[in-house]
């Protein structure tokens, strides 16, 4: 079969090569397209264009431009002419990914990757269409010397005062047409001028294998100690930042997200900067371990919960898993840029970023004990995937997931630990919970009213001691401190001073300083002393024995009534009600003015609501060989009835002869082979009523949803919306 | 992960266990580097400050050793995060070096030629140096020595100064050891001060800093200014140098409210050094008369502001600092970093006790019931007033008396604040009262007659606060106090610190009335005595008159 086009080389793939190519590109299978053609059209679209392109590394990408410099059919012969002699390895990587395919000419771009990716391929300028005598270029005058070396390496676009006045230079380079007037004010360079000047290759330079990574070496053991500590420390952090907020709930900004002042405040309460501030906010986030509320409160949810009993290990997954695949990026917060992006808020997707990070764990792990430097890392990152869709933050990208890889623990003195490399394996056991401190089940009192926990506490004495005591300061050991307020707070969770009072005694390894135990009777003899509720309205009356009678009249059980004072009574219904009642039960009450203000009691808050995780961008997942198959077998089904359906079609136009109708992906399909031909055709369009028209045009490009095309019978250039093209034939 | 005795904590607290078996081993090695906050029964905190870890480079460690003993003792993985802060932190100091050049005197002069360009174009600075001397060096007016120590602190660059001193007026001074000797630690701090140039000496109350300022003045050999907190002091020190040094009364001059002599050795006041006339400091030019060789302050935690500005016009000159405790209340310790020198000698409290070289103490709280009519009456009480109104109540006066009579053989000091109370306490108790007021010659007769014993016990004002030895009191009686400041605490409990001949122990009273802001008070002097590793416990005034102490 001859290969015409990009569909038609689609049809002559073999089941294999259909699995390969939907391996190297899953975006193509999701969902799974009808038929070949439909398959064409997806694999030219700028969307999985870039994809693919996105996956290509540095070297592969040069290739690419290469060929797109070519232009026509080409021979790996010319293209390993114009650059490296590697280019033998990245073509049939670029088959695969129908980046090019080969048709019986040579190889071909489908011409979609030329026409939406690349403009000025490495920075040059379109093919001549003068023949050119490029020898010449060695003897131009200096003055021309001084242009060309202007524009050699792109853009390859220059401005001159007036075209019909230019300098002797120019004038030299555009008599010999090495320079095109583009408009008034600007000259090009052909593309073959280029890469003449660039000494016959498109680019400076090709590394056809990855840079080094250098950087310090690290010893093993005090690597995985140093991880262990992030891990320990992360751990903290995020439970410290939960308890925080349930103690005072941010609040959330209007506009989404937290707040400078709200972020300052953690950071300086956790004592960290505020970067790894909003690290830790988004980690709790993604985790689902705290969540926005109806009233824009950000608090921790029950998960958190949940969490707290959960071993080092689990919770550490969670976060690591969640961190790995988030399209957030917590490091675009506080940036030092005009406008500030808040943590927990709507604008931090990024969308390479989980790609980013993935890459630059693995890059690490491929490392061991190696603390990379940051320049030869992200040239190296930048190598394998030089990215084009977010190329502003590919860099600071690279150096926050660093950074934060080290926070997390997935490093530790900058190189990859084990717990990292072994998370990222799969395995069941990561090694946290063997090599983190044990829990301690003891505290250390001392007469400076402090408490120390010398390691992590267990989560019950934890719980109940920083009921009772504050804490003062964290790392591997905790130190707690008694105070008034401290134990105050105690006595409001319901505890009696003797009950803290053994706590404390059955809790410590050491006895009970006498001063400390003073402060606890101390206060637990004054704490209730006060006593406040809430109560909607109160009875009050001089006569006591009516008061009397009052509170043991059955009609007026419905009031809930309760006696505080010999001459008052409370009562749960509101004032009106309850004069209501009295007023039925035959009474005859006065209303009084009172104002009271409700004191809530100290309380750990929790939203009712289910956590909502924030949305995350999802990388298409690589899938598995039977999807694959199953791809494959249903695109050939599809394959073979539209073929039948199409001829069926044509059959019936031309026994009409009406308007050309072909499928939406029939359309595209043409379409561009037609571009490609530059040949006229006829096509069926709807104008603004639905009425079809009959038009031959002669096809220039497809840009953005429509073709652009010269109308014979106006004479005009027109962009044709592609959905309303009813259907296209040849003439 | 070891089983070591120290816990690195996330906010640079370092906890020592010590009750572990290489406590002591670590003591030592983190001492040189961190500062030791807090010392109660079990575990001690430490803190790493950029202070503490200049200090440390001062005092000739690297960061890397800093980083070796904080690995190797810790008890769990130390995050890298903090020992990365440690290197830089240590690393910043003496990347500037204050030198003096024979062609362009005192020059600024760095290896690292980026920090001298950040510091150079700071506004604080710049008006400070002279001429730009070439890409590492700057030229420094000589006259601001000290303000740009200060200012290169203030940025994060401490200076280190190699500068030097002048040896100043030379003058024959030797200890003279016939019925005493020196202790190891003071020899110790004042050759740690003599190789440092500059800096402050760090010893607790009653462990003999009059000597290690004496031990320095003979180091240098020179004409010395002593500068003290009054007169009283100054008499002591006066008296002190005579019986330690070969130096005699002609050669000692007082500077102070009452005179104004100078002698080759000079006690002046810090009181009469600020005294303003007519709006300028008529006394500064002390500083000047004399071509100095050292300058000793005493109870450098104490220097008022004026006497730092003076401080920064004199860096040629040896400083010594001898103080009780590096906490300022008015957190100028940086001040006293860049003025006076590093830190160059530091044991703590407890060492030297247990070594016997002072008493050890034991502090009791009594608290005081007030009446149901007191009690009303503090309750209704303005608020600034209430202090005053329940640190002087009766019962405590009563409760004063019954301590008093229990200790009827041993020498007491009754400690206040108000000055009706303790004339009132002087008067029920029928001994003599030193306040403000008392004159100079009236107290030291006192004072006399309480180190002979004919005076068992004395009612003081806070005026007894410092610098006055009286070896033999073991009891205070504290009844009111400046809302327990720490300092205070620190030098009442000094007071009696002395040793004693029979190697008893000394109690430290504070009378406090239950359910008032002096109980309130007396919780952070609880807290800051238990932190000095002082045994602290409680007990009512019934106890006190049932005789159950």
């Amino acid at each position: 079969m001859e290969i015409r086009s990009f569909t038609d080389y689609l049809r002559s793939l073999d089941d294999a090569d259909l699995s390969e190519l939907f391996a190297a590109r899953p975006d193509l299978v999701s969902p799974v397209p009808p038929d070949l053609a439909s398959l064409a059209v997806r694999a030219s679209s700028s969307h999985s264009i870039a994809r693919a392109v996105d996956s290509l590394t540095e070297f592969e990408f040069q290739i690419l431009e290469a060929c797109v410099a070519l232009n026509e059919e080409f021979t790996l012969k010319n293209l390993i002419s114009i650059t490296h002699k590697d280019a033998a390895i990245a073509v049939p990587r670029l088959i695969t990914l129908g980046l090019i395919y080969p048709t019986d000419k040579g190889l071909r771009l489908p011409t979609s990757v030329s026409q939406l990716l690349i403009n000025e391929p490495a920075g040059l300028g379109p093919a001549s269409l003068a023949k050119l005598k490029l020898t010449e270029l060695n003897e131009a005058p200096e003055a021309a010397n001084r242009v060309l070396a202007q524009l050699i390496w792109g853009p390859p676009r220059g401005s001159v005062g007036d075209i019909k006045n230019p300098g002797p230079g120019i004038a030299w380079l555009l008599d010999r047409k090495f320079l095109v007037p583009l408009d008034q004010r600007t000259v090009i360079m052909p593309r073959e001028v280029g890469i003449f000047l660039r000494g016959g290759k498109v680019h400076k330079s090709y590394e056809s294998t990855a840079p080094a990574v250098t950087g310090t070496k690290r010893v093993e053991k005090s690597v995985n100690m140093a991880a262990a500590a992030n891990v320990a420390t992360v751990l903290g952090w995020v439970e410290e930042l939960l308890h925080f907020w349930a103690q005072e709930p941010a609040d959330a900004l209007r506009s989404g997200g937290l707040g400078v002042r709200d972020l300052k405040l953690i950071s300086s309460h956790i004592g960290i900067d505020e970067n790894c501030a909003a690290f830790i906010a988004e980690l709790a986030y993604l985790a689902g371990l705290l969540t926005i509320d109806g009233d824009d409160r950000i608090l921790p949810s029950n998960n958190f919960d949940i969490w707290l009993t959960q071993s080092a290990e689990t919770r550490w997954s969670a976060l690591a898993a969640n961190w790995l695949t988030t399209s957030r990026v917590s490091g675009l917060v506080g940036r030092g840029e005009a406008k500030s992006v808040a943590a927990l808020g709507p604008e931090l997707d990024r969308v390479n970023a989980a790609s980013t990070r993935k890459l630059v764990i693995t890059l690490l792990n491929e490392q061991p004990n190696l603390a990379p430097d940051l320049a030869s890392f992200t040239r190296a990152i930048k190598w394998i995937a030089p990215s084009k869709r977010n190329p502003g933050i590919q860099e600071e990208l690279i150096a926050w997931t660093l950074r934060e890889a080290e926070w997390l623990g997935f490093t530790g003195q900058g190189a990859s630990a084990k717990y990292g490399r072994a998370f990222m394996t799969g395995t069941d056991e990561i090694g946290i919970d063997t090599d983190l401190p044990k829990p301690v089940d003891h505290i250390l009192i001392q007469s400076d009213n402090t408490a120390i926990a010398p390691g992590p506490l267990e989560h019950d004495i934890a719980r109940d001691l920083s009921a009772v005591a504050d804490v003062e300061s964290r790392g591997g050991a905790t130190v707690y401190r008694f105070s008034e307020a401290s134990i105050r707070r105690g006595l409001d969770h319901g505890k009696s001073g003797e009950e803290i009072r053994s706590f404390l005694v059955k809790t410590s390894k050491t006895p009970m300083p006498q001063p400390l135990e003073y402060l606890i009777a101390d206060v637990a003899k004054k704490h209730g002393k006060l006593r406040v509720g809430n109560t909607a309205s109160f009875i009050r009356c001089e006569d006591t024995s009516l008061i009397a009678q009052i509170i043991s009249d059955k009609r007026l059980e419905v009031l809930s009534l309760r006696k505080i004072a010999p001459e008052v009574l409370i009562c749960d219904l509101d004032a009106a009600d309850a004069m209501n009642v009295l007023r039925s039960a035959g009474y005859l009450p006065a209303a009084e003015a009172s104002n009271g203000a409700l004191i809530t009691g100290h309380r750990s808050h929790r939203a009712k609501a289910k956590s909502k995780p924030p949305r995350v961008i999802g990388e298409i997942d690589q899938p598995t060989e039977s999807t694959l198959a199953a791809a494959v077998r249903s695109i050939r089904a599809g394959e073979k009835s539209s073929h039948k359906q199409s001829k069926i079609r044509d059959s019936a136009a031309n026994a009409l002869g009406s308007l050309p109708r072909t499928t939406a992906n029939e359309t595209m399909d043409l379409l561009a082979i037609f571009v490609e031909k530059q040949q006229a055709l006829s096509i069926g369009y709807a104008d603004n009523n639905g009425a079809v028209s009959h038009r031959i045009v002669d096809p220039i490009k497809i840009s953005a949803g429509a073709l652009v095309a010269r109308d014979h019978a106006t004479g005009e250039m027109q962009s044709f919306r592609i959905p309303r093209i009813t259907g296209v034939a040849p003439l | 992960m070891t089983d070591g005795p120290l816990i690195v904590q996330s906010d640079k607290t370092l906890l020592l266990d010590i009750d572990h078996p290489g406590s002591v081993e670590c003591r030592r090695a983190i001492a040189p580097f961190a500062e030791l906050e807090r010392s109660p029964e079990h575990i001690h905190t430490y803190r790493l400050t950029n202070l503490g870890l200049w200090n440390a480079r001062a005092a000739g460690h690297d960061a890397e050793q800093v980083i070796d003993t904080l690995i190797k003792f810790s008890r769990y993985a130390v995050p890298h995060a903090l020992l990365v802060d440690i290197a830089e932190t240590m690393s910043r100091y003496g990347r500037l070096r204050l030198e003096a050049d024979p062609v362009h005197g005192l020059i600024l002069i760095t290896k690292d030629s980026a920090v001298l360009e950040e510091v150079i174009r700071a506004k604080k600075i710049a008006p400070l140096l002279g001429v730009r001397i070439d890409k590492e060096t700057v030229a420094v007016h000589p006259s601001q020595r000290g303000a740009i120590k200060q200012s290169l602190l203030r940025l994060g660059w401490p200076a280190e100064d190699f500068a030097g001193y002048v040896d100043g007026q030379a003058h024959e001074i030797a200890l003279v050891q016939k019925d005493w000797k020196i202790r190891p630690y003071q020899e110790l701090a004042a050759e740690g001060f003599w190789h440092g140039g500059s800096g402050v000496v760090v010893l607790p109350c009653g462990a003999g800093k009059t000597i290690v300022g004496a031990a320095a003045m003979a180091h240098a050999k020179a004409t010395t200014l002593i500068l003290v907190t009054n007169t009283v002091a100054a008499r002591q020190w006066r008296d002190e140098l005579l019986k330690r040094t070969t130096l005699n009364e002609d050669e000692i001059g007082e500077y102070s409210g009452a005179k104004k002599e100078i002698r080759p050795v000079t006690i002046a006041t810090y009181q009469v050094m600020t005294k303003k006339k007519n709006g300028v400091y008529a006394h500064l030019d002390l500083f000047d008369t004399h071509d100095w060789g050292l300058i000793i302050y005493d109870e450098v935690h104490l220097l008022p502001a004026p006497i730092f500005r003076f401080t920064a016009d004199i860096q040629s000159r040896r400083r010594l600092g001898l103080t009780a405790t590096l906490v300022r209340e008015d957190g100028m310790e940086g001040e006293v970093f860049s003025l006076i020198g590093p830190k160059r000698f530091d044991v703590p409290w407890k060492e030297i006790e247990s070594q016997g070289y002072i008493a050890p103490a034991e502090c009791v709280e009594v608290r005081v019931n007030l009446t149901e009519a007191e009690r009303m009456l503090y309750a209704t009480a303005e608020p600034e007033e209430r202090y005053r109104y329940c640190s002087t109540t009766t019962t405590k006066r009563k409760v004063v008396e019954a301590l008093v009579e229990r200790h009827a053989a041993d020498q007491v000091l009754v400690i206040g604040q108000y000055i009706s109370q303790l004339d009132e306490l002087s008067e029920v108790l029928g001994v003599p009262l030193i306040k403000g007021d008392t004159p100079v010659k009236e107290r030291e007769r006192l004072f006399a007659l309480f180190r002979t014993g004919e005076i068992k016990c004395l009612v003081v004002s806070k005026v007894a606060n410092f610098s006055i030895d009286l070896p033999d009191a073991t009891i205070a009686i504290q009844v009111s106090g400046a809302f327990g400041s720490r300092q205070e605490e620190a030098q009442r409990l000094g007071r009696i610190l002395r040793p004693k001949s029979d190697g008893r122990g000394a109690i430290f009273y504070s009378v406090v009335s239950r359910d008032t802001v002096d109980q309130d008070f007396a919780q952070n002097r609880q807290r800051f005595l238990a932190e000095q590793g002082y045994s602290y416990r409680i007990i009512d005034a019934d106890d006190v008159f049932q005789g159950k102490i």
